[in-house]
């Protein structure tokens, strides 16, 4: 589902990811861990094509990043859902609008729209903010409406990056939660997070990154 | 309602007074283009009524016979310029000329012979009435033998030449300036509201959205700015029309003349939504994904 052949990105004379080797099979749960500045957001943005390898290749499904243009880059990004790590809500539409918006990008029809996302918010106990606005949530809800959208156009991937950072203990052991039952229903997933508690006893495998490089690979 | 068209609106509404200010700039743009091009097209009108008035007349000397007139028609018809030539003998000029003095003819009772010589009118085909075939033409018929004297409007045919080209290019020109000026304004409103939106389109590109997706809104929203702006000045022009003209031209006889081109002034507000829609696109430029 996911491949990375000798993958290397830098920035300027910063090396963010040198000669990163690594398959992800179709529903599995992956979580990729390290200190901050390891260079799990860049692997994360090379998955959904926010910056492109500078050496070797990343494949997704059928995508392969040297081949990807201005079309096929929407259609790939259509194909997984992403946690971002800065939310990325929308401040002046309700928690609604922001979720029906991936569905609105895959062209899916109003009268369609309604219930598939109040079936993805009530996933994520939060149907009862449809109205609300991105500035009326706490920290944990706002993260759950970016699950939400996330998955709400039913996507092959799902990319989470530090969907647990600053949120308390019972907040994240319900997303992660949450992510199991994603999991469940055969979705490809990878989590980038520095806190191992979420990781911990899950039997999945833990992708290890520092200074770049993919130095261990562990069972959770 | 679609999303985009239902976007574009919130986003009118929420910026409506730069929109506002968009819009009325753009009709004050339109207003000038509609004023410019109603000046050129009833200068058109009038110069495309001139070739009908115009002749020239050529005076023929007393040697020459009904017959050789006749003849030097019949040469002169050949060219293909010519649409008719009427010839006038001394007897119809004097005619003519006791008919249009009317009672006072009695000036001509004096005269032993008819002193008025004959005269061919040439008329022409409109297509040929400009001032440098005029002359070429006249100029060949002075040197024909048989003839005295040529008269034409030569100096009216030069002025009225000149004057519609010369209102046609600055039309043009002004013309140009205000359509690059409402491509401008519209440019600028939609630059500044993509500036404004900038977070959500990045939101909506990592989301998946196509180009199109994208850019719908701002089209959208371009247009409308520029088609309003275009109601607005019709709405301007026609107030105008019966609100002043009217009146004014059952007063003023000149006025009467002008022409008043409804039509195109209905085709303002097409014409700023396709301005709008034209510097939405050129604001967006080329949308890209990484």
């Amino acid at each position: 589902m996911i491949e990375f052949r000798e993958v290397s990105k830098f920035y300027d004379t910063v090396t963010a990811l040198r000669s990163i080797n690594l398959t992800i099979e179709k529903g599995e749960m992956v979580f990729l861990t390290g200190p901050s500045g390891a260079g799990k957001t860049t692997f994360l943005k090379l998955i959904y094509a926010a910056e492109f390898p500078d050496n070797g290749k990343v494949m997704v499904s059928q995508w392969e990043s040297d081949k990807l243009n201005g079309s096929s880059i929407p259609k790939l990004r259509r194909n997984i859902g992403v946690v971002f790590q800065d939310f990325r809500l929308l401040s002046n539409r309700n928690v609604f609008d922001n979720v029906a918006l991936a569905l609105r990008v895959r062209k899916v029809s109003e009268k369609e729209i309604k219930p598939i996302v109040l079936d993805a918010l009530k996933m994520v106990n939060l149907r009862h903010k449809t109205d609300g606005y991105p500035s009326e949530l706490s920290g944990g809800e706002q993260q759950r409406v970016v699950i939400a959208r996330a998955i709400v156009g039913d996507p092959a991937i799902l990319l989470a990056d530090e969907p647990t950072g600053n949120l308390d203990p019972d907040t994240a052991a319900g997303i992660i939660r949450i992510f199991k039952d994603i999991n469940a229903r055969g979705v490809t997933m990878l989590i980038a997070t520095h806190n191992p508690l979420l990781f911990r006893d899950t039997g999945k495998r833990v992708l290890r990154l520092d200074n770049a490089a993919l130095i261990r690979e562990e069972q959770g | 309602m679609s999303y985009s068209v239902r976007v574009a609106f919130q986003s009118l509404w929420h910026e409506k007074w730069i929109n506002f200010l968009s819009m009325v700039t753009i009709a004050m743009g339109l207003l000038m283009i509609a004023l410019v091009s109603s000046s050129i097209y009833n200068v058109e009108l009038f110069a495309r009524k001139l070739p009908e008035k115009f002749f020239v007349v050529a005076y023929l000397n007393d040697q020459v016979s009904e017959q050789d007139a006749r003849e030097m028609i019949a040469s002169l018809k050949e060219q293909k310029i010519i649409e008719k030539i009427t010839y006038i003998s001394k007897d119809d000029a004097l005619k003519e000329l006791r008919a249009s003095l009317k009672d006072a003819d009695y000036i001509l009772e004096g005269l032993n012979e008819n002193p008025l010589p004959a005269s061919i009118e040439i008329r022409f085909k409109k297509e040929a009435v400009g001032p440098n075939t005029i002359k070429q033409f006249v100029d060949s018929l002075r040197k024909m033998r048989g003839i005295d004297d040529v008269q034409y409007g030569e100096k009216f045919l030069l002025s009225i030449h000149s004057i519609k080209a010369g209102i046609e290019t600055v039309g043009l020109v002004l013309t140009g300036v205000m359509v690059s000026g409402i491509i401008f304004i519209c440019y600028s409103t939609v630059k500044l509201l993509f500036y404004r939106r900038r977070e959500e389109v990045e939101t909506l590109k990592l989301l998946g959205a196509t180009r199109g997706f994208i850019r719908a809104p701002f089209v959208i929203e371009g247009g409308i700015i520029g088609a309003v702006g275009g109601l607005l000045s019709a709405v301007i022009v026609f107030g105008f029309y019966y609100g002043l003209f009217l009146k004014l031209s059952a007063a003023i006889p000149l006025i009467r003349s002008v022409i008043f081109p409804t039509q195109f002034f209905l085709l303002l507000p097409v014409v700023g939504l396709g301005l709008g829609i034209t510097g939405s696109v050129i604001a967006m430029g080329r949308i890209r994904f990484s």
